[in-house]
């Protein structure tokens, strides 16, 4: 677990136009490693994602796979990543099967071993039944577990899937995640993935790293960013100032609170259930009655707003503020 | 080398089966050239009485177009696989393969090539059944002429689909077909020709000396110059879209 398999040093990319989709970015991933890259829409994962695969040229920073230089050995680092692009990047006139034997054959794999490694990793993808039509007659869940079963041909060192499951229905979601599951648990491969959904990345990344404009806001361990950020928003409303004021002593003892206005104010924590009861003991012990009380877990726009705050309050407090709650 | 050809082999296959599992693009292809051959020959034919045609068969004289016809639209094809390619993503999956980058851009073109092949071979056939007197020698000159003209267009709408990424593009690009088709000594030779600005226009159209090429194979006495005059100016179209098309692959494939 200690040689990284991939480390990436400030890398940029501007595109014509002056737009900065990468504004230097640098992280490290060790073997074995479930990497995640979390943030919104533009954010600049699938760049990072296209520089570190070879598809486009960075504009700066550099970043070494395996030891191979991005900027000098591409085409050794071809043979050692697998991709998963953001759409489904296969043909679709030829078969499943048909698609994982041509690349298994460009790859060098003689007719039979391709042969062979089709059977494995079609069955790796549960496409069994459906392997021998035109993959364009796939639904989407499917197209995508195609395109896994291609980008792992050539057993890659290191697996990137950039947004695996954008756009897929629900059933679609849960069956691409058990596959890629597999991969992590019994391959051991190394993936580092970009998603959109926090749940996603928190569900089996070894570490997260959140990214927004372009930057790194944030990077570590699923708890240590869950402990950072609360993920679910309570806002409850007083019908006067003084009462808002007198809640909002009392109870930032215990919690962080994240944004107040004048007659309302909004409580982070990570279980509403158990935190809810204990507000309203504490808030009737006072003498003081809520207006109006609601619950809602974040988008992931809360959770950079939260990160971001979050990150100055911790410079002004010197230290961490909030438990680790469960 | 030899993972070279076998990359090829491969792509090209693939392209071939892909294509072949759609035949809406090529059948309409075949059939507008099918279209041509009887239309031309039962319609215009009388012409030949005009002293300039010195009693040669129409037929001779019009089968050029519709090679040519059918071997641009084959060669459009391989442009439009290759569209197809980058369209559905395909291409930057063979990117990042370690195969040489040529053979992702030959097979899709390949396929337009081997297109082209199979439907002059049955638009000759035709023809010969419907009385067309050619030789062997003269079936593989016309047949090298037109694959001389379909690499050219070939090479041109590959450049447009790279350049664009788009497939409307390369369509709208296919459209030159009309003016390199029609702009030329269609119909009746080149002196033949009304208005002398159409007349200018069909000489400087490459087209022209291919038709003329093949009607010197075709049509025994026809000027003979006209087929070195065809090859040359072929070559040097294809060079010149080649190297663009090769220019634009080199930028891509750099990222």
């Amino acid at each position: 677990m200690n040689e990284p398999t991939l480390e990436v040093f400030g890398l940029k990319k501007n595109f014509p136009g002056s737009i900065h989709a990468v504004k230097g970015v640098s992280f490290e991933v060790k073997k074995g490693e479930f990497f995640s890259i979390l943030g919104p829409n533009g954010a600049g994962k699938s760049t990072t994602i296209k520089m570190l695969t070879t598809l486009i040229k960075p504009t700066g920073g550099n970043a070494k796979i395996m030891g191979f230089c991005l900027k000098k050995q591409a085409r050794e680092i071809r043979k050692i990543v697998g991709v998963s692009l953001q759409t489904a990047a296969i043909d679709p006139g030829l078969t499943g099967t048909e698609l994982v034997i041509l690349q298994s054959r460009l790859f060098g794999f003689s007719n039979k071993m391709a042969r062979k490694r089709a059977d494995e990793l079609i069955h790796l993808v549960g496409l069994e039944k459906d392997a021998k039509r035109p993959c364009g007659t796939y639904s989407g869940g499917m197209q995508r577990r195609l395109d896994l079963a291609l980008s792992l041909v050539h057993r890659p060192k290191i697996l990137f899937l950039d947004e695996p499951t954008a756009g897929l229905d629900p059933a679609g979601r849960a069956r691409l995640w058990r596959e890629i599951q597999k991969l992590k648990n019994e391959m051991r491969t190394t993936i580092v993935m970009t998603t959109q959904y926090l749940e996603e990345a928190d569900k089996m990344s070894d570490r997260i790293c959140i990214i927004n404009g372009g930057e790194i806001v944030s990077m570590g361990t699923p708890e240590a960013l869950k402990g950072s950020c609360a993920l679910h928003k309570l806002q409850i409303s007083f019908s006067s100032k003084r009462d808002c004021l007198k809640a909002k002593k009392a109870l930032a003892e215990e919690f962080p609170i994240f944004q107040e206005k004048l007659l309302n104010m909004e409580i982070l924590t990570k279980d509403t259930r158990e935190k809810l009861p204990k507000i309203l003991r504490s808030l009737s012990g006072l003498g003081v009655f809520p207006q109006d009380i609601s619950a809602s877990s974040p988008s992931l726009d809360d959770v950079f707003l939260q990160l971001v705050s979050k990150s100055k309050e911790r410079i002004k407090k010197g230290g961490r503020s909030n438990a680790k709650a469960n | 080398m030899r993972k070279l050809i076998k990359d090829i082999f491969f792509l090209t296959r693939r392209s071939l089966v892909s294509t072949f599992r759609n035949p809406f693009t090529y059948i309409t292809n075949f059939a507008t050239s099918l279209f041509f051959l009887f239309v031309y020959s039962a319609g215009l034919s009388g012409i030949v009485m005009l002293p300039v045609f010195e009693g040669v068969n129409y037929l001779s004289f019009i089968l050029p177009v519709v090679i040519v016809s059918s071997a641009i639209g084959a060669a459009a094809g391989g442009g439009q696989n290759l569209v197809d390619d980058l369209e559905n993503g395909f291409f930057s999956r063979l990117i990042l393969t370690p195969i040489s980058r040529f053979a992702i851009l030959a097979g899709p073109l390949l396929t337009g090539m081997i297109q082209l092949i199979f439907q002059v071979l049955l638009l000759v056939l035709i023809a010969v059944l419907m009385g067309l007197e050619i030789t062997l020698s003269g079936f593989l000159m016309i047949l090298a002429l037109s694959m001389g003209l379909g690499f050219a267009f070939t090479t041109y709408s590959a450049a447009i689909a790279l350049w664009t990424k788009n497939a409307g593009s390369v369509q709208l690009g296919t459209m030159v077909f009309f003016p390199l088709l029609f702009m030329s000594s269609t119909f009746v030779p080149l002196e033949m020709i009304e208005s002398s600005w159409l007349r200018v226009v069909a000489m400087i159209n490459p087209t022209t000396y291919v038709f003329e090429a093949m009607r010197a194979v075709l049509i025994p006495g026809w000027g003979v110059n006209y087929l070195y005059n065809g090859v040359l100016i072929g070559v040097m179209v294809t060079l010149i879209l080649a190297g663009l098309l090769l220019i634009k692959a080199r930028e891509i494939f750099n990222g």
